[in-house]
């Protein structure tokens, strides 16, 4: 290669470099300017690359090619003749005159090009770079962009604890500052998280976690404590750094204070602890309706599909099954713990439980039931929570079971139970009417002349509450024939007919039956007779007080279709019987619930007292009863309310500060606690404005308005109390009201 | 000066005499050697004459002369340039005159014969200055503002701070906003049209002092636009001890007591056992039973609770005892109803009721039912409603004498607090027993005369107080001097002129207990309700009616002209006087 082209590429070269070396100058000028704006090196640095990127893209330095190059040195060295391309073209693609130009260019060019350089302007850029020092430089003397270097170089000072000298007269003094501050958060060990190492003095943990606090000061400090909500605790020196450790119960504020080595006392900010419950699991039974009722015959399987969660993990979880069997006073319950098809691996934050439960599994028979929730425990320690499902039912029914229903009105059960028997004739005879083309003539005529029977010892039963007596004597003896042969269960009902006429002893209304009393005795004597309770006068069935007069009417009315209703059983025509018996039925209602008030009218009527003998009984063992009671007016805001009048003074310059008002304001910062704890982040800053009233390092205008305005806002509404009014009474006007009656 | 004579420089007129007398008899002496020729008594009358007339040009000498038709016109704060305008050009020759209560404008009223006054007019405390002059005030269209405003300046802990005004030509969908002194707000309402006019805001302060509250004007926005001052005191009331008496324990008793226990105040409830057995009950108050009803016991309570029953089987007495003690004491006297009450007369039970058949009321805007005694109070001019439900006809007061009885058809409140109404029943228990109980003394009694004093105003107040020799002070620490009422020997007048803006004291001397705080408003506060107070001040003090012009004197100077010449003339012959005696 010939010296020329050499010569034309190492300018090629200085061109490239010097166009790199501008960017540079930009960039550095830039990012020193920066630096004196932010004090910044990282940002400053940032800057540079930036800005050095930016300019070389619009220098764009590579584009220096060969053949721009040639272009530049054709227009600017005259000795070039405009031929230096011929340099940048193969030899032997020239023509002989072109090489001799080539050649001698190629000389030209060797000598001249080490004297021009490149175009450029670095001088300019260098201008430029100066300039941006000068200024930065001007920037940084003047202040001017103070706080951006203050928010950019303190990204940390709302975390990083400040102190300040609770005497602000002795400020001039160093203020040891915090150089490590390391706050480390270690969660039980149930939640799995481990320990978290932070530098927010606002620490908000979940309750039990342990709280480290390891601080270093860069001067020797004496009794460094940590004031939690009042209560100091001193912290403890572990080679150059101060350590203490709490368990975290509850939520709360706490700030540092020290003394320096000239015994002023430091205080910090207030900072907030919030502890975070440990939630009980929740529990959740998808797809079941909360009573789920099976027939016998049923395929008797419950499903049961539930989703568990809990804030830090699941310990165990089980089903809770309860089967009742039978009812009233002999049910029995048994309870049975049941696990989960799937096993709940411990500490699962959320998991899907399924169980089926087969009732027959169980040994549910026909009207039990089954009551089941689910219990999930999580892991806290040292006591788990505890989470309860709603209860969830399974019932198979019973359709065998008929349930006698006492009317909430009804004080006594005095009726008869036969009254209701009429319903059950009623029940039975559209039973026959139904089956009447399944069975046998001989069979249905049998069954209707039974239900005819029934029916009249029905009558004759009701024949007895009107005093028929002839008849009254003959019908027992008749049921009794009929029931021994026949209905082992009918006798029975007829004992328990007779058990209400008798006098039951163990009866709950018992005591509401003020006339009963009047035959206890003749009803031990007597106990046969059923109706001797309700009859006072044996002789006359018409004078029977039993019922009132248009009752006798009602329940002869009842009687007669009584009769009708026998008469079609008998002649074997259910059919036509059945419109008698509901006949029969309504009326023997409207008898028992006009009964209902019968019972109400013999119920206990107390004598009245008489005024006049009132208060004259025999007193002399009667003492004058004395109570003394001291109850102090609890107001919990006593202290704020003070304290909320004596910043408007304060605000409204009617007095200084005065040594007593600290006590007042720490008083008051008590109290503002108590409401804090519950809303840290409403009244937290109003906290520390009190505190720093307190210590003597906010004692301003500003700061008294900020702290009366945020207390205002704490108090509750006002409570209202009676109390007297300071009056001025003048002569006039006690004369005027007293002159006021007088004319009334 | 004699007929109407005087001279413009009085202050001159002696050494002016003296020195004139002395020029006259130094030439008197000087030219005593002449006085053989006979030229010496007409120079010494001539020269007389000239001293005279040298007197006169230093003495400028006026002369009463009567005025017609000089009227003034006085511009006062906010008037319209335009009304100046069309004044001065239906009155040819106005003076016009610039208000300004801190200069006098005495001298340049002085010769006018009438005054004409725009703008919102002159303060109150410069009518005198018109008062010998017929003026007619023309008063200025009322402007957008706050133009009425009332508020409770002196309130107790507990009750409502009401402040009620009227607002003229609101812009539409403006606030107003009650704040207390740090700028919470507390209460608002918005003008939804122009028409709504009369406003009421209210609240209950929290805590007591002297504390200056806020009354915002913002716009749709929630601009500030506004901000005018409400200064309030709020007092505690005092602590009361109170006596309970019942035939026999009832709920209602029970719970009131309770209620009266939890705050601390002194309770005593006796009860009847049996006959002549009590059960005492005593709370915050040592045991002392109480069964002789004299005036001495009486006196330590405040208020006594009582029953129907109780009551009105006292021996006679007993009762007037009671009855003394309300009359003399101001004992309060609470006669817990029953149906007997209703039925014993308006002579032997304080109230006349008649039978309305209601036996419920709807409280709390209807969310609450209470039972009631079928009964309604009669009204009567003694008889005074108590507020404790909206239409105030539950429970009345009676002023016997200082004291006051008072009862109630409201049947069991105590179903409030089984309610859960616990702020319901207090309100109700704290309205009644604040109109009964004893009033506490209060050595000094203040009132402010002065609607909105400022600063370097006369603050006009009146106090009523039994102290002998007393002296107010300020707080400035000076001395107050004060104006007894010749006919009410308790009663003072006086005035001050406060130094600073903001809450202001006056105290007796020597006792703090007697403070009295007033407040000084800025120089911008309210000027719309100041301006429209003191355009209604005007317009009564002066009407609109141009008036008679009165006669006026006025001195007008005589022209000294004259006096030149003479004195030239007096002069001249007193040069030539001489001349002439030598050549004869």
């Amino acid at each position: 290669m010939e010296s020329g082209k050499i010569y034309l590429m190492k300018f090629q070269k200085r061109w490239q470099l010097l166009s790199y070396a501008e960017a540079v100058l930009y960039a550095l000028g830039f990012a020193v300017l920066c630096y004196f704006i932010t004090k910044n090196i990282v940002i400053s640095l940032v800057t540079f690359l930036i800005g050095l990127l930016l300019f070389i893209l619009i220098k764009k330095p590579w584009q220096h090619n060969l053949y721009s190059t040639s272009t530049y040195v054709d227009a600017h060295v005259s000795e070039a003749s405009f031929s230096t391309g011929l340099l940048l073209q193969p030899e032997d693609s020239l023509s002989n005159l072109a090489k001799l130009q080539r050649y001698k260019v190629s000389e030209e060019l060797t000598k001249r090009l080490g004297a021009i350089t490149p175009p450029n302007a670095l001088k300019q850029a260098f201008l430029v770079m100066l300039g941006c020092i000068a200024l930065g430089f001007v920037f940084h003397k003047l202040h001017v962009f103070n706080d951006v270097d203050k928010a950019l170089n303190n990204p940390k000072n709302t975390e990083q604890i400040q102190f300040v000298a609770t005497d602000s007269l002795l400020e001039k003094s160093s203020i040891p500052a915090i150089e490590k501050q390391e706050i480390r958060v270690t969660y039980p060990s149930y939640t799995r998280l481990g320990s978290k190492t932070t530098t927010d003095p606002n620490i908000k943990a979940v309750t039990g976690a342990n709280i480290l606090w390891n601080l270093q000061f860069d001067n020797p400090v004496i009794e460094p404590v940590l004031d939690v909500m009042g209560e100091l605790k001193p912290l403890k020196k572990v080679g150059a750094d101060y350590q203490i450790q709490l368990p975290l119960i509850a939520s709360g504020f706490y700030s540092f204070k020290f003394k320096n080595e000239n015994g002023i006392e430091f205080t910090s900010d207030l900072f907030s602890l919030e502890a975070i419950p440990d939630n009980p699991p929740e529990i959740e039974i998808l797809g079941l309706e909360q009573y789920t009722y099976f027939n016998f015959s049923d395929k008797k399987v419950v499903q049961l599909q539930s989703a568990i969660t809990d804030d830090y993990g699941i310990d165990e979880a089980y089903i809770i099954a309860t089967v009742s069997k039978g009812s009233g006073e002999s049910v029995k319950f048994r309870e049975e713990k049941l696990s989960f098809k799937e096993t709940i691996s411990k500490g699962t934050k959320s998991t899907r439980a399924t169980k089926t439960l087969d009732l027959n599994a169980l040994k549910m028979e026909m009207g039990d039931e089954l009551y089941f929730y689910i219990e999930a425990f999580d892991e806290k320690q040292p006591k788990r929570n505890v989470a309860r499902s709603e209860t969830y039912f399974a019932v198979i029914k019973d359709t065998v079971g008929e349930q006698f229903g006492v009317e909430g009105t009804l004080g006594v059960d005095q009726m008869p139970d036969y009254f209701r028997s009429q319903r059950q004739l009623i029940i039975d005879t559209e039973k026959l009417i139904k089956d009447k083309p399944t069975i046998s003539i001989h069979e249905f005529k049998s069954r209707s002349n039974e239900l005819g029977f029934d029916q009249k010892a029905l009558r004759l039963k009701y024949g007895q509450f009107m005093g028929d007596e002839s008849e009254m004597e003959e019908a027992p003896a008749v049921i009794e024939s009929h029931e021994e042969g026949e209905d082992h269960d009918h006798a029975e009902d007829q004992e328990n007919m007779l058990k209400d006429f008798m006098h039951d002893h163990d009866d709950d209304n018992e005591h509401n039956l003020v006339e009963q009393h009047e035959h206890e005795n003749e009803n031990a004597t007597e106990p046969e007779d059923p109706l001797h309770d309700y009859l006072h006068n044996h002789d006359n069935p018409e004078e029977s007080t039993l019922f009132e007069e248009s009752l006798k009417t009602k329940l002869r009315k009842a009687l007669s279709i009584m009769w009708d209703a026998e008469l079609y059983l008998r002649l074997y025509e259910p059919e036509k019987s059945l419109p008698f018996q509901y006949d029969a039925l309504k009326l023997i209602q409207e008898i028992k619930n006009s009964a209902r008030i019968y019972v109400h009218r013999i119920g206990f009527d107390p004598p009245p007292i008489k005024e006049d003998s009132r208060l004259t009984g025999e007193i002399k063992d009667i003492k004058n009863y004395s109570k003394n009671e001291s109850k102090e007016a609890e107001n919990p805001f006593e202290s704020i309310e003070e304290a909320v009048s004596r910043l408007e003074q304060l605000v409204q310059k009617k007095g200084v500060y005065k040594e007593n008002d600290t006590a007042l304001f720490t008083a008051a910062g008590n109290e503002l606690a108590q409401l804090a704890i519950d809303n840290p982040g409403k009244h937290l800053q109003v906290l520390q404005g009190l505190k720093s009233i307190e210590n003597n390092t906010g004692r301003t205008l500003e700061n008294y308005r900020f702290v009366q305005k945020g207390l205002l806002l704490a108090l509750p509404s006002t409570p209202q109390v009676p109390g007297s009014e300071k009056v001025y009474s003048d002569e006039i006007n006690s004369l005027f009201l007293k002159q006021l009656e007088v004319y009334d | 000066m004699i007929d109407g004579f005087s001279f413009a420089q009085k202050e001159l007129l002696i050494p002016v005499i003296l020195s004139s007398l002395l020029v006259f008899v130094a030439y008197l002496v000087k030219e005593r050697n002449t006085r053989s020729s006979g030229r010496f008594s007409l120079n010494s009358v001539v020269t007389f004459v000239t001293v005279l007339a040298l007197m006169c040009i230093v003495l400028e000498p006026t002369k009463e002369v009567e005025m017609q038709h000089q009227q003034g016109l006085l511009l006062t704060n906010g008037f319209a340039k335009n009304q100046q305008d069309s004044l001065e050009r239906v009155y040819k020759g106005l003076e016009i005159l610039e208000y300004n209560p801190k200069k006098s404008i005495r001298t340049s009223l002085d010769s006018l014969t009438s005054v004409l006054v725009i703008g919102n007019g002159l303060e109150e405390f410069d009518f005198y200055k018109l008062d010998s002059i017929p003026t007619a005030y023309l008063p200025n269209e009322v402007s957008s503002g706050i133009t009425r405003l009332k508020f409770t300046q002196r309130l107790n802990l507990g009750e409502d701070l009401i402040v009620e005004g009227k607002y003229d030509q609101p812009k539409k969908s403006s606030f107003l906003v009650l704040q207390d002194s740090r700028g919470n707000g507390l209460d608002s309402l918005q003008f939804s049209d122009a028409s709504k006019l009369d406003f009421s805001l209210t609240d209950v302060p929290k805590v007591r002092g002297d504390f200056v509250y806020q009354l915002v004007e913002k716009d749709s926005l929630g601009n500030r636009v506004e901000t005018n001052p409400i200064p309030i005191t709020i007092l505690e009331k005092e602590p009361v001890r109170i006596l309970i008496l019942n035939t026999f324990p009832t709920f209602e008793t029970k719970y009131l007591k309770n209620f009266l226990a939890d705050e601390g105040y002194e309770v005593t409830v006796r009860s009847q056992l049996t006959k002549g057995k009590y059960k005492f009950e005593y709370f915050n108050t040592k045991a002392s039973p109480i069964y002789q009803f004299s005036s001495e016991t009486l006196k330590q309570y405040d208020a006594v609770l009582v029953d129907t029953e109780t009551y009105f089987n006292f021996g006679k007495s007993v009762k007037s005892n009671f009855e003394n003690s309300i009359r003399e004491n101001g004992l309060g006297l609470f006669i817990q109803p029953s149906e007997l009450l209703f039925n014993l007369g308006a002579n032997t039970s304080y109230f006349g009721f008649k039978r309305d058949g209601i036996t419920e009321v709807q409280l709390l805007g209807n969310t609450i039912s209470l039972k009631k005694y079928p009964y309604n109070f009669e009204q009567e001019i003694t008889v005074n409603p108590i507020n404790i439900n909206n239409s105030g006809n539950l429970a009345f007061y009676k002023q016997l004498g200082l004291g006051r009885v008072a009862t109630t058809t409201l049947l069991n409140s105590y179903q409030l607090l089984l309610k859960g109404k616990e702020q319901e029943y207090a309100k109700i228990w704290t309205h009644i027993l604040d109109k009964i109980v004893k009033q506490k003394e209060e050595a000094v009694d203040w009132e402010s005369q002065t609607a909105f004093s400022k600063e370097g105003e006369p603050f006009n107040f009146e106090l009523r107080t039994n102290l002998e020799e007393l002296s107010v002070v300020n707080n400035e620490g000076n001395r107050v001097p004060l104006l007894q009422n010749s006919t009410v020997p308790f009663k003072y007048s006086a005035k001050t002129y406060p130094k600073k803006v903001g809450w202001n004291t006056l105290e007796v001397q020597g006792d703090s207990a007697t403070q009295f705080s007033y407040y000084v408003y800025d120089v911008d506060d309210w000027k719309s309700l100041i301006a429209s107070h003191k355009r209604a001040a005007n317009a009564k003090q002066f009407g609109n009616a141009i008036k008679e012009n009165r006669a006026v004197m006025v001195n007008r100077p005589i022209s000294l002209l004259f006096f030149y010449i003479l004195f030239l003339i007096g002069i001249g012959w007193l040069w030539l006087s001489p001349k002439f005696s030598a050549q004869s």
